[in-house]
């Protein structure tokens, strides 16, 4: 079975062969998991959304047409199922100087101070400054700017990814970027914004 | 609209901030948990009769939708085509009151 082509482990796992079904879940699992991290609101669990998105998956199965690669239509099968879940969550008001750790007021208090890069050592509380920030904008939005700016994929990947329109993705992006940034003016990183 | 291209982005701290933290990488090892595929599968296989039933219960309401529909073009139907609508309605008490006047009156 490790060496069959998913369209074929796809059609075997529809006339229930189970050894196929399973294979296909070893197969995907890495991709599903790396969008579950990507991202999962903070009160599921990532093995538990990655089951959601695998019911999922096997109940449509049916309706994989074939045309496109099988991690494509995967990959929009759990993008939409974490909006959903994201949705779920309330979007909180700010995020205030005092919610954040002491990393991450160093990151605040690096960035009003200078120009420069941020040090490789600032990288991780970066990244946790970020997330605050992230909770504060819609899901599409949040999504949009995962894709884009941390995970470094093109507004046409995202159109793939995501089935936004392009207009519709640059000015998610455009309004999220605001609202992050008048966020992080509040929290003290007003210079160079 | 301005361009959302992060090459281009200018040298802001939220553009500094965005690509610190894209650096910042999950060294977590992703690791399908034991026995996953198979909880997968069999959840997946329970969960799969729900659409059948579901298909199934609208095939029924559609079903019982169409004959309602025709009972009731049937009915109007024969309302119409007699034109008495006393004798049409089936009233028994009003058929009979009906004749009596007929019967008694000058």
């Amino acid at each position: 079975m490790a060496d069959h082509d998913p369209a074929e482990l796809v059609q075997a796992a529809l006339r229930h062969d189970d050894e196929a079904a399973r294979e296909l879940v070893r197969r995907l699992y890495p991709l599903v998991a790396k969008m579950v991290r990507s991202h999962r609101p903070r009160r599921t669990s990532e093995e538990d959304l990655c089951q959601m998105i695998f019911i999922k998956v096997f109940q449509k199965l049916s309706q994989f047409s074939g045309k496109v690669p099988i991690e494509h239509w995967v990959s929009r099968i759990a993008v939409n199922t974490c909006l959903s879940q994201i949705e779920a969550e309330k979007i909180r008001p700010e995020v205030r100087h005092a919610d954040l750790s002491e990393e991450e007021q160093a990151v605040v208090e690096n960035l009003a101070a200078s120009s420069d890069e941020l040090a490789p050592d600032r990288q991780l509380a970066s990244r946790q400054l970020v997330e605050h920030l992230l909770q504060l904008l819609k899901p599409v939005e949040r999504l949009v700017i995962d894709l884009l700016y941390l995970q470094g994929r093109s507004v046409e990947e995202i159109h793939k990814i995501t089935g936004l329109g392009v207009a519709a993705i640059k000015v998610r992006a455009f309004r999220a970027r605001q609202k992050m940034k008048a966020q992080l003016a509040k929290t003290g990183a007003g210079r160079n914004l | 609209m301005k361009d959302v291209d992060p090459s281009t982005s200018l040298r802001t701290s939220l553009d500094r901030l965005l690509r610190a933290a894209a650096q910042a990488k999950d060294d977590t090892p992703v690791e399908m948990p034991f026995g996953f595929d198979t909880r997968v599968i069999a959840l997946s296989r329970r969960n799969g009769n729900g659409p059948a039933v579901a298909g199934l219960l609208r095939r029924v309401a559609l079903a019982a939708a169409a004959v309602i529909v025709l009972a009731s073009a049937g009915a109007w139907l024969e309302f119409n085509l007699d034109g008495d609508p006393i004798v049409a309605s089936g009233n028994e008490f009003a058929i009979a009151d009906s004749v009596i006047q007929d019967e008694v009156a000058p």
